[in-house]
């Protein structure tokens, strides 16, 4: 998609092939997925990925597009899913077909956030963050106290097949959410891909790179921000009613720190840059959760450690580093960096294994009950007590880390050459 | 009358060790310009470290060292990590300080598990030190009152009457013309990062027995500190002081007075409708002030961004 | 016929030193002007001060007879006035085509909108080709602006700054930090590009705009010490004195 960015600049009479084709393959896509994954867990798994793809998309609207960070979008999402959870519980429910249910949602939170972003959207940078803190904090606690909409402690919870069949559709089982859920999703992101194209899209990235000089170009530059923030609010609401007619009940789970956080670190991870990187956030996340979480207990561990070495040595998050792939194949030197990969990526894996072994180890040793030694790693079933397990996991990590250390400048070597084009080496 | 000393008391503790961190936190802001968002783990980690020390050598000797290892962590967390993303902008150090929040609790409780640990107050502090009529004052209160004060009056003096403290105030506001009279502003950065954050140690080591330590303890008084320098003005010392007392015996005395909507609505001239519970604003009537006693820093926050968008004392442009 | 741009009893303090001690100028319609003057003489600050950048203490500034006092930048250029900044000052992350284009989305009435496509519209990308044509970055028009080179991205700066179609144009040292044939350059292609329209620049050195400007102002110590045709104000004994004075004062 980011090769469609560039090329999009040039005047297209209308939608070109080339525009439309990503498109076109994600809705195909889309269609085809549950086909291939036919198990329950894993359409769960897609519906949960599809909503957070949109929230990290609409989180994107603010971070990548328009310069703020936020520490506070979840209560967007959460008091749009509030409000279509509510609805869900009113008799005239009955009359409302259920996929228009989260445009309800988008509306609540475009409003919360139309209040919101009168103070918040001011200035960018750390005083923006900071606001939208302390906002997504009010909020969250208020969700005790403001019983009649938050529910307290246990939330509120709706059935969603109580509303107007949708061509004799009643959402009963899991793939019609899942249908409904894609349908939004590729909506949703359609058009939040057009808002970037258009001049308050533009020049939201103009406010970003430089507000003072957007200014004199016309703009206010915080009236630019308000109107991305509302339409983001807009789309948060929009994976809100999502969730809430997927697993019919809001908590407060949904609108605290822990939630806007993670989709902070779901966008990051993806990559701000590039419009399509936090749908590649969200897919590996989603993943990396399920995953890591069947097998350790301490997978949070692994993901704040991957997310703090994202920002440190990888800001451009994983749509970058796929991006930067573009000119090695473009210039038809991509093979260069194959062997290079091989002898430096496997040893750094096998170094991270090792680590990642070690620390597993180390944490059955210091909190498994009391006597219980057994424990089962990589299909190995080893006491920790005894001394075989440490060395193999140090050796792993000191040869892995000695071999990817050796082998890196020859990785740099092939990356340089590789992007450098045919006859301009000197 | 009594009750009034007796909050202005505890409100006056709670106020002090907000400064302790908000202090560290804004003087960081206003030499860096990043905003650390895992201030508060670094005093999460000051409690845990001075739980450990404690456990073998005594509460005393925790105080001691917890604070400069938790000083070493953060020169450290500057030195390796933070230099690094400084070349993205101020965003992405944001984000990393956000990241490394989260990345300290897991460490946090990978360590120490995901239980509160039994930290606890010296027995010498255990007990009452005075008396208000009827109301015990702990000893330990009063410790952590003269404890916070003399390290403010040190750091004060440190400040304004030694070379290093002049070194940093010049640096704070002009790091080039600092740098070019020969003065390493890389180290001082890294030093003013590890005084502060050792700063927020001691805050842990002290408030960890009372507030009590556990991994989301960080989580819990970050935002409030964050709040807190907005509200303050970020950047501005004075108004992280102001701002961490006024918060300290807002919320002290919300929840001491149990001042009740009911009443103030009957006086108003509204009558209770009943039965309340199901009435659409039974929210509102049975609201009282102890129960908001902890979103009311929070609404102070957007009260004063929506009339003075740079808080109480900030003049500065973020 | 109102002036372009008026200033009336100007003046400026920061803390106890005052700055802009009093200035009164007038500047007519499609004239070019340059404020010359040495270092610290307050080019920069004046030039902040017309286009409202700093308040003044004292004095107004009015664009075809419009009090400018309390605007905020963007209402100003909504007025038709366009600056560029001393220190280059574009957008890094966007390529050289969408700068200029983002310059002609409010001239071409877009304003905040969200249901028109940027890249269907025909005139906003003939529009910022043309003006890429003139500034010779047409072979550059994909590159992030950022990567482009110090001569180049001045270029940019000034091709944004003329994009809007504002008519009066304020220049603050666009040859700063250039050398001898990059300055040839810009000159001349400040004089295509200001065509038919108000040209406010602020310049270091009296030998850059000599060829360029209708009319000089001679900014010393917060004052204008000569204002007039470029032959009189290098005849003028003033100015001699405080251009030889400073070249003086640098030799010591």
């Amino acid at each position: 998609m980011q090769s469609l960015d560039k090329t999009q600049t040039r005047l297209e009479g209308g939608v070109s092939m080339k525009t439309a084709m990503p498109w076109i393959v994600s809705a195909v896509m889309l269609v085809l997925m549950p086909f291939i994954f036919q198990s329950n867990s894993a359409i769960t798994i897609m519906n949960q990925m599809a909503i957070t793809i949109v929230f990290a998309l609409s989180y994107n609207m603010l971070l990548g597009q328009g310069g703020m960070l936020s520490f506070g979008h979840a209560v967007y999402m959460g008091v749009g899913g509030f409000v279509c959870v509510h609805v869900m519980n009113w008799d005239i429910f009955g009359s409302i077909p259920l996929p228009l249910l989260p445009l309800l949602g988008g509306i609540f939170g475009m409003i919360l956030a139309s209040l919101v972003g009168y103070f918040s959207t001011r200035k960018a940078g750390t005083v923006f963050a900071m606001i939208s803190l302390g906002v997504g904090e009010l909020i969250a606690a208020c969700s005790v106290i403001i019983v009649v909409f938050f529910g307290g402690e246990e939330g509120v919870s709706g059935d969603r097949t109580y509303g107007m069949p949708f061509f004799g559709v009643e959402f009963l089982s899991q793939i019609e959410v899942y249908y409904l859920t894609a349908g939004w999703l590729l909506i949703s992101a359609l058009l939040m891909y057009l808002f970037s194209r258009t001049p308050i899209g533009r020049m939201a990235n103009a406010v970003r790179d430089n507000p003072e000089r957007a200014e004199f170009l016309g703009y206010s530059s915080r009236w630019v921000r308000y109107n991305s923030f509302v339409a983001a609010g807009f789309f948060a609401g929009i994976a809100g009613g999502l969730f809430a007619i997927n697993y019919e009940i809001l908590t407060e789970e949904n609108l605290n720190l822990t939630t806007s956080g993670s989709i902070l670190l779901v966008t990051f991870l993806g990559g701000v840059g590039v419009f399509f990187g936090p749908v590649v956030g969200a897919i590996v996340f989603t993943l990396l959760q399920t995953v890591l979480s069947l097998e350790t207990e301490i997978w949070s561990l692994y993901v704040g450690a991957l997310f703090v070495a994202t920002v440190m040595f990888f800001p451009s998050g994983l749509a970058g580093v796929m991006q930067m792939h573009i000119v090695p194949i473009k210039l038809g030197k991509w093979r260069l960096l194959v062997m290079p990969y091989i002898v430096t990526l496997v040893p750094a894996i096998v170094c991270i294994l090792g680590l990642s072994g070690l620390i597993e180890v180390l944490f059955h040793a210091r909190h498994a009950a009391i006597g219980e030694t057994e424990m089962t790693l990589f299909w190995v079933t080893f006491q920790h007590t005894e001394i075989w397990p440490w060395v193999v996991f140090a050796l792993m990590a000191a040869l892995g880390f000695w071999l990817a250390r050796k082998n890196a400048p020859q990785l740099m070597e092939a990356w340089h050459k590789a992007n450098t084009p045919d006859g301009a080496d000197t | 009358m009594d009750l009034i000393l007796v909050n202005l008391i505890d409100g006056l503790v709670t106020g002090l060790l907000l400064f302790m961190l908000s202090a560290g936190l804004t003087l960081i802001f206003s030499m860096m310009g990043v905003l650390n968002f895992a201030h508060a783990s670094f005093y999460m980690l000051g409690a845990y470290f001075a739980y450990q020390i404690s456990t073998y050598l005594g509460f005393w000797m925790g105080l001691l060292i917890a604070p400069p290892l938790v000083g070493i962590v953060g020169a450290a967390v500057e030195r390796y990590g933070l230099r690094r993303v400084h070349q993205y902008g101020h965003v992405p150090e944001l984000i990393f300080t956000f990241g490394l929040a989260l990345l300290i609790e897991e460490l946090v409780k990978f360590i120490w598990g995901n239980d509160q640990i039994p930290y606890q107050i010296p027995e010498i502090l255990e007990g009452a030190a005075f008396s208000i009529s009827s109301y015990d004052i702990p000893a330990y209160k009063v410790f952590m009152i003269f404890l916070s004060l003399g390290i403010f009056a040190g750091l004060l003096f440190v400040m304004t009457r030694t070379r290093v403290g002049m070194i940093i105030q010049a640096a704070l506001s002009y790091p080039r013309t600092v740098e070019a009279l020969g003065h390493n502003v890389p180290l001082v950065f890294m030093g003013v990062f590890g005084v502060g954050t050792a700063l927020a140690g001691v805050a842990g080591v002290i408030a960890g027995p009372v507030l009590s330590t556990f991994p989301g303890m960080a989580f819990v008084l970050g935002s409030i500190v964050f709040v807190t320098i907005v509200i303050g003005g970020l950047g501005s010392l004075g108004g992280a002081l102001v701002a961490a007392l006024i918060i300290g015996w807002l919320t002290t005395f919300a929840k001491a007075y149990n001042i009740r909507m009911e009443d103030i609505l009957t006086s108003l001239g509204f009558t209770k409708p009943e039965p309340v519970w199901d009435s659409a604003w039974a929210d509102l009537w049975t609201l009282t002030s102890p129960q908001i006693a902890d979103i009311l820093p929070y609404l102070l926050m957007i009260l004063i961004l929506v009339f003075r968008p740079y808080g109480l004392f900030g003049k500065r442009d973020v | 016929m109102t002036a372009a741009l008026d200033i009336q009893g100007l003046r400026k303090s920061f803390g106890q030193t005052e700055i802009i001690r009093g200035i009164d100028l007038s500047i007519g319609r499609g004239e070019r002007h340059a404020i010359i003057g040495p270092n610290g003489a307050g080019k920069s600050t004046l030039f902040n001060l017309i286009t409202a950048r700093f308040p003044p203490t004292s004095g107004s500034v009015s664009l075809h007879g419009r009090n400018l006092q309390g605007l905020a930048p963007y209402q100003i250029n909504r007025l038709g006035l366009s600056r560029s900044f001393q220190i280059t000052n574009i957008f890094p992350k966007m390529s050289v085509f969408e700068n200029v284009r983002c310059a002609l989305l409010w001239a071409q009435g877009y304003r905040y909108s969200f249901w028109n496509m940027v890249s269907r519209s025909r005139a906003l990308t003939e529009g910022a080709e043309a003006i890429l044509d003139q500034i010779n970055l047409l072979q550059r028009r994909d590159l992030p602006a950022g990567v482009l080179s110090y001569a180049e991205q001045r270029a940019l700066e000034i091709g944004i700054t003329i994009a809007g179609g504002a008519d009066v144009i304020m220049l603050d040292e666009p040859t700063a930090g250039m050398s001898h044939s990059e300055t040839d350059y810009i000159v001349e292609l400040i004089r295509t590009v200001t065509e038919g329209k108000t040209l406010v620049m602020v310049e270091h050195d009296m030998g850059v705009v000599f060829g360029l400007a209708d009319r000089i102002s001679v900014l010393v110590y917060g004052e204008i010490i000569a204002t007039g045709k470029p032959a009189d104000v290098r005849a003028n004994a003033r100015v001699q004195e405080a251009y030889l004075g400073a070249a003086l004062e640098a030799d010591h």
